[in-house]
C-alpha cells in the first residue's frame, strides 16, 4: 500500500512537469545531444540573418552589371578584385551579393512550400483519418496518384502548364509535397482516435471540429514537424532543380539553381561562377537536413534514451 | 559447328583488322538529324547528316566560298529572256550501292525530274509521304509559284521553265532541297509499300555512303566507291552525337572524336592555346537581330524602336556572349556578302538620348517581352545571356522588359505570330550567299507571319527588294541592296545585333577541312594522318 501510493513531493518536480519551460527544456536536452543538429539548427540561423539583413550586408545590388569586370576570378586568384570578394559572373554581377540575396529566395521557398503543404496535408490528412470510410478513400487514392509521379517530373509538368517563374514553381512543388503530409497525419489520426482521451473528450460532449483540431491533432505533431524541416530542404533543392532546367526563377532573379543553370558552360573555364551557388546549395540543404533529425531524435518518443 | 564458330571468329577478326587499317574520321555532331531527307527539314543538322554527305544537287557550292560551279549538271544554258535554263547532266554518275538498294542505271533526267516534282506537285504519290512533313525549303524559296515546267528534254538533259525572272534561282538551285534523289530507289519503295524509308535510308550520288543510324548515339556512313569525283581519302564517316559542347570539347581531347562544331565561347581560348588541336575560324555568313513587332503598339512607331536600339549596348552583347569572336551588326546582311552598304551608320549607344527620345515619342511606363532562343546557334551563342544584357539596359531608360523562353520548336512556330507580344531574338545563316536570301526572306511582305519575324511590310523596301529580284545585272542589284539597307535603318524593325566568328575545333590530324561560309560542315576532300 505504502509502496504504490509515491509522495507527491518526491515526484513533483518530474510529474507535475507539464509546465512549457520544462519541455522546452527536455528537448533541447535531447536534441542537444546530436551535434550535428546544433551546428545545422545555428547555421540556418545564420542564414535567416543574412537574408534580412541583405541590403546591408551585399556589398553590390544583385543584379547590377558591371561592365568592365566581366569573369572577375575571386580575391586570392590572380586578377581578383577585393571589391568583388568571390568574383563576378559572365554579365559583370557580383556572385557574393547575389549569394546572400539567393539566401531570401531560398529561404523564402523554403518556407512558402512548407507552409502550404503542411495546412493542406494536415486538413486533408486529419478528414480522411478522422471520417474514414469513402472520405478517406477518395483522399488516399488521389494522394496515391500524386506520389506515383516522380516528384520533380511532376512539378516540372505543372510548370509547365502554369508557366515558368517563381510563384508557379514553389505551387507545383507544394502541390508534390503535398501527399507526405497527409499520409503522416492520417495515420497518426487513425492510431489517435481510438484512444481513451479522445473517447473520453467526446463522451463529454466534443463536436467533431474540436475533437479533430483541439484533442486529436496536437498529439500527432511530432512527425510532421519532422517531416515538415525535412520538406524545406527538399523544396530548396527541387527549387534549385527547376531554375537550373529554365522553369524556375526567371532572370535575372539571383536564384542559386538559376545561378548554377547560366554558369554550367563556365565549368572550365570560370571555376567559380559554377561553385559557389552549388556549395551554398549544398551547404544550405545539409544543415536544414541536420538539423531535421536532430528534431527527430528529440521528438520522438521511439528514439527517446531514459 | 566447331568449323562454322572458328569461321566465325576468322572472319570476326579479318574484319576488325580492316576496321584497324580503315581510316575513319569521327565528328561530334551537335544533334540528332530530325531525318535523312534533305527536302523535308530545314535544320543545318539534318543537312550536315543528310544532304552533304549522301547527295549531290545539279550545281553544288564551290568548298569554301558561295560561288556556284557544276554538280551532276555539268553545264547549263539560259534563255536571253532569263526564263529558261536548260542542264546538260554529267552521264556515267552513279547511284550508291547499299545491304537495302543496288542501282540497275546511272543517274538520268528522270531523277531530276522526279526530285523537283515531288515537291512542287501536289499530285505526286511523294508529296506528302511523311504525314507531318512539307517541303517546307522548296515553298519558302517561292518555288512553286515560280515554277512554270520542269521537262526532260532527253535522257541527259532537263530544262527549267519559270513564270518570271529570278535572279538567285541557280544559287536556290544548289541549296540542300536540290538535292537529287534516285527515281529508281523510289519507284522500288513504292512498290514495297515502305516510303518511309526514303526518309531513314538514303540513298544518293554523293561521296559518302549510309551505313547506320542510331538516334541520339550515331551516324555511320563509308566513302563511296563509284563517287564520280573521285573516292574519298578516308574510308569511315561516324558522326558521335553530342549535345553538349563541353562535352564534344573533352571527346576531341579524348581523341574519342577529330572535329566538332559550336564550341563554347569559353572554352575557344583554351582550345587555341592547346598544341594537339587546331583551330579554324571564319566570319560567318550569318546576322542575329532582334525583331520588334511592328504591328504591335507601341512598337509600331519608329520612333520607340530607334529609341530601344539606342539603349541597347550591343559591344557589351558581343563581348559578354561571343568573348568578342563576334563584330556588331548594322546592316541585316553580313559584310562578306556582296551588296552591303558601308556607308550606313549604326544607331549609336547613347541610352541620355534614348530616354529622351522615349519620351518625345509620348510613351511613359513601358515594359515589354524579350523572346531568347533556349539554343546556342552559331550567330548567337546564348540568348538568354544577351536578354540578360538588354534587360540591364533597358532599365536604364526605365523600360521594363520580361525575358520569355520556351522550346526550340515552339518557339520558332510561336515567334511566327504577327499577334506575338514582344520582340524575339533570332538570326539567320545564309542559304546561298545571296542578299535576296536574308532581304527579301527575312524582311519582306509574303513572310509576314513566317520568316519576318518583325511583322514589317513596308512598301518602299519590299519594291526593291522584289526588283532586284528579277534584275539579272549584279552592279545594279547592288544599287538596289544598299538603297534597300537605308531604308531599312531608317525605319529600324530590327535592333541588329552582331555577326558572328563561326569556330571549329579539330585535331592536328585532321587536313584538308575546308569551312563553309554557308555553315555547311562538309567532309568530302577531307584526310586523317596516322
Amino acid at each position: 500500500m505504502a509502496q504504490t501510493t509515491t509522495s507527491p513531493s518526491q515526484i513533483g518536480p518530474v510529474s507535475t512537469d507539464s509546465s512549457r519551460r520544462a519541455r522546452l527544456a527536455e528537448f533541447w536536452y535531447y536534441f542537444s545531444e546530436n551535434r550535428g543538429a546544433v551546428i545545422g539548427l545555428f547555421f540556418f540561423l545564420f542564414l535567416i540573418i543574412v537574408a534580412v539583413f541583405a541590403p546591408l550586408l551585399a556589398p553590390h545590388a544583385p543584379t547590377m552589371q558591371y561592365r568592365d569586370a566581366v569573369l572577375v576570378p575571386p580575391f586570392w586568384e590572380e586578377g581578383g578584385r577585393a571589391t568583388y570578394l568571390l568574383g563576378t559572373d559572365a554579365v559583370g554581377r557580383d556572385i557574393l551579393s547575389r549569394l546572400i540575396y539567393g539566401t531570401r529566395y531560398s529561404l523564402f521557398i523554403g518556407v512558402i512550400v512548407t507552409t502550404i503543404s503542411l495546412v493542406g496535408g494536415i486538413l486533408i490528412g486529419v478528414i480522411a483519418g478522422y471520417f474514414r470510410g469513402w472520405v478517406d478513400t477518395v483522399i488516399m487514392r488521389v494522394m496515391d496518384i500524386i506520389l506515383a509521379f516522380p516528384s520533380l517530373l511532376l512539378a516540372l509538368v505543372l510548370v509547365a502548364v502554369l508557366g515558368p517563374g517563381l510563384t508557379n514553381a514553389m505551387i507545383a512543388i507544394a502541390l508534390v509535397f503535398q501527399p507526405h503530409f497527409v499520409r503522416l497525419t492520417r495515420a497518426a489520426v487513425i492510431s489517435e482516435k481510438t484512444r481513451d482521451y479522445v473517447v473520453a473528450a467526446k463522451v463529454a460532449g466534443a463536436g467533431p471540429l474540436r475533437l479533430m483540431f483541439k484533442t486529436i491533432l496536437p498529439n500527432c505533431m511530432a512527425p510532421l514537424i519532422v517531416q515538415a524541416t525535412l520538406s524545406f530542404s527538399n523544396a530548396i533543392l527541387d527549387a534549385a532543380a527547376l531554375g537550373f532546367l529554365g522553369q524556375g526563377a526567371q532572370p535575372p532573379t539571383p536564384e542559386w539553381g538559376t545561378m548554377l543553370a547560366e554558369a554550367r558552360e563556365f565549368i572550365l573555364r570560370a571555376w567559380w561562377v559554377v561553385t559557389f551557388p552549388g556549395l551554398a546549395i549544398l551547404i544550405t540543404v545539409l544543415a536544414i537536413n541536420l538539423m531535421g533529425d536532430g528534431l527527430r531524435d528529440a521528438l520522438d518518443p521511439k528514439l527517446k534514451r531514459s | 559447328m566447331k568449323k562454322t564458330i572458328f569461321a566465325a571468329a576468322l572472319l570476326a577478326a579479318t574484319a576488325l583488322a580492316g576496321v584497324a587499317n580503315a581510316k575513319t574520321l569521327v565528328y561530334c555532331s551537335e544533334g540528332s538529324p530530325e531525318g535523312f531527307d534533305p527536302a523535308l527539314y530545314t535544320a543545318g543538322t539534318t543537312f550536315d547528316a543528310s544532304s552533304r554527305p549522301v547527295f549531290n544537287r545539279l550545281v553544288e557550292f564551290k568548298p569554301g566560298t558561295t560561288e556556284i560551279e557544276p554538280g551532276l549538271a555539268e553545264s547549263w544554258t539560259i534563255s536571253d529572256d532569263g526564263l529558261q535554263y536548260t542542264f546538260k547532266l554529267r552521264p556515267g554518275v552513279k547511284f550508291q550501292t547499299t545491304d537495302f538498294f543496288t542501282p540497275t542505271r546511272d543517274m538520268n533526267a528522270d531523277d531530276v525530274v522526279f526530285s523537283f516534282e515531288r515537291q512542287w506537285k501536289e499530285d505526286n504519290a511523294w508529296h506528302k509521304y511523311i504525314p507531318e512533313g512539307s517541303y517546307e525549303y522548296f515553298a519558302g524559296m517561292g518555288l512553286p509559284e515560280l515554277l512554270a515546267n520542269i521537262e526532260k528534254v532527253d535522257d541527259l538533259t532537263v530544262k527549267f521553265t519559270l513564270k518570271n525572272k529570278e535572279a538567285p534561282f541557280l544559287a536556290n538551285l544548289g541549296m540542300d532541297f536540290g538535292s537529287i534523289q534516285s527515281k529508281e530507289y523510289a519507284d522500288k519503295l513504292q512498290a514495297d509499300n515502305k516510303m518511309v524509308q526514303l526518309n531513314q535510308m538514303p540513298v544518293g550520288t554523293g561521296p559518302f555512303t549510309f551505313v547506320a543510324y542510331q538516334q541520339d548515339a550515331a551516324i555511320r556512313f563509308k566513302a563511296n566507291d563509284a563517287y564520280w569525283k573521285g573516292r574519298e581519302k578516308i574510308d569511315d564517316l561516324v558522326f558521335a552525337i553530342t549535345p553538349d559542347a563541353a562535352v564534344r570539347l573533352q571527346k576531341l581531347k579524348a581523341g574519342e572524336c577529330q572535329i566538332f562544331p559550336y564550341p563554347n565561347a569559353a572554352d575557344v581560348p583554351a582550345i587555341k592555346s592547346d598544341d594537339t588541336l587546331t583551330t579554324m575560324e571564319e566570319n560567318g555568313l550569318n546576322v542575329a537581330y532582334l525583331a520588334y513587332n511592328t504591328q504591335q503598339a507601341p512598337f509600331d512607331k519608329v520612333e520607340v524602336r530607334k529609341a530601344l536600339n539606342m539603349a541597347i549596348n550591343k559591344k557589351a552583347i558581343v563581348d559578354a556572349v561571343f568573348e568578342g569572336a563576334a563584330e556588331v551588326a548594322k546592316n541585316p546582311i553580313p559584310p562578306s556578302m556582296w551588296g552591303y552598304n558601308k556607308a550606313i551608320e549604326d544607331d549609336k549607344y547613347d541610352p541620355e538620348a534614348a530616354k529622351k527620345a522615349l519620351e518625345a515619342a509620348g510613351v511613359k511606363d513601358l515594359s515589354m517581352k524579350i523572346w531568347a532562343m533556349p539554343v546556342a546557334r552559331p550567330y548567337m551563342l546564348n540568348a538568354r545571356r544577351a536578354a540578360e544584357l538588354m534587360q540591364a539596359d533597358l532599365d536604364k531608360i526605365g523600360v521594363k522588359a520580361e525575358i520569355v523562353s520556351m522550346e526550340w520548336a515552339e518557339y520558332l512556330a510561336k515567334s511566327k505570330d504577327v499577334k506575338r507580344d514582344g520582340a524575339v531574338i533570332l538570326g539567320w545563316t545564309g542559304d546561298n550567299g545571296d542578299p535576296d536570301n536574308f532581304l527579301h526572306t527575312l524582311l519582306g511582305c509574303d513572310a509576314v507571319g513566317g520568316n519576318n519575324r518583325a511583322q514589317w511590310c513596308n512598301k518602299e523596301f519590299n519594291d526593291l527588294v522584289l526588283k532586284a529580284k528579277t534584275t539579272v545585272d549584279q552592279a545594279e542589284r547592288t544599287k538596289l541592296y544598299e538603297e534597300a539597307q537605308v531604308v531599312f535603318k531608317r525605319e529600324a524593325p530590327w535592333d541588329t545585333l552582331d555577326h558572328s566568328v563561326v569556330v571549329m575545333p579539330m585535331s592536328k590530324k585532321v587536313k584538308g577541312y575546308i569551312m563553309s561560309p554557308l555553315g555547311h560542315h562538309s567532309f568530302s576532300g577531307v584526310d586523317v594522318e596516322e
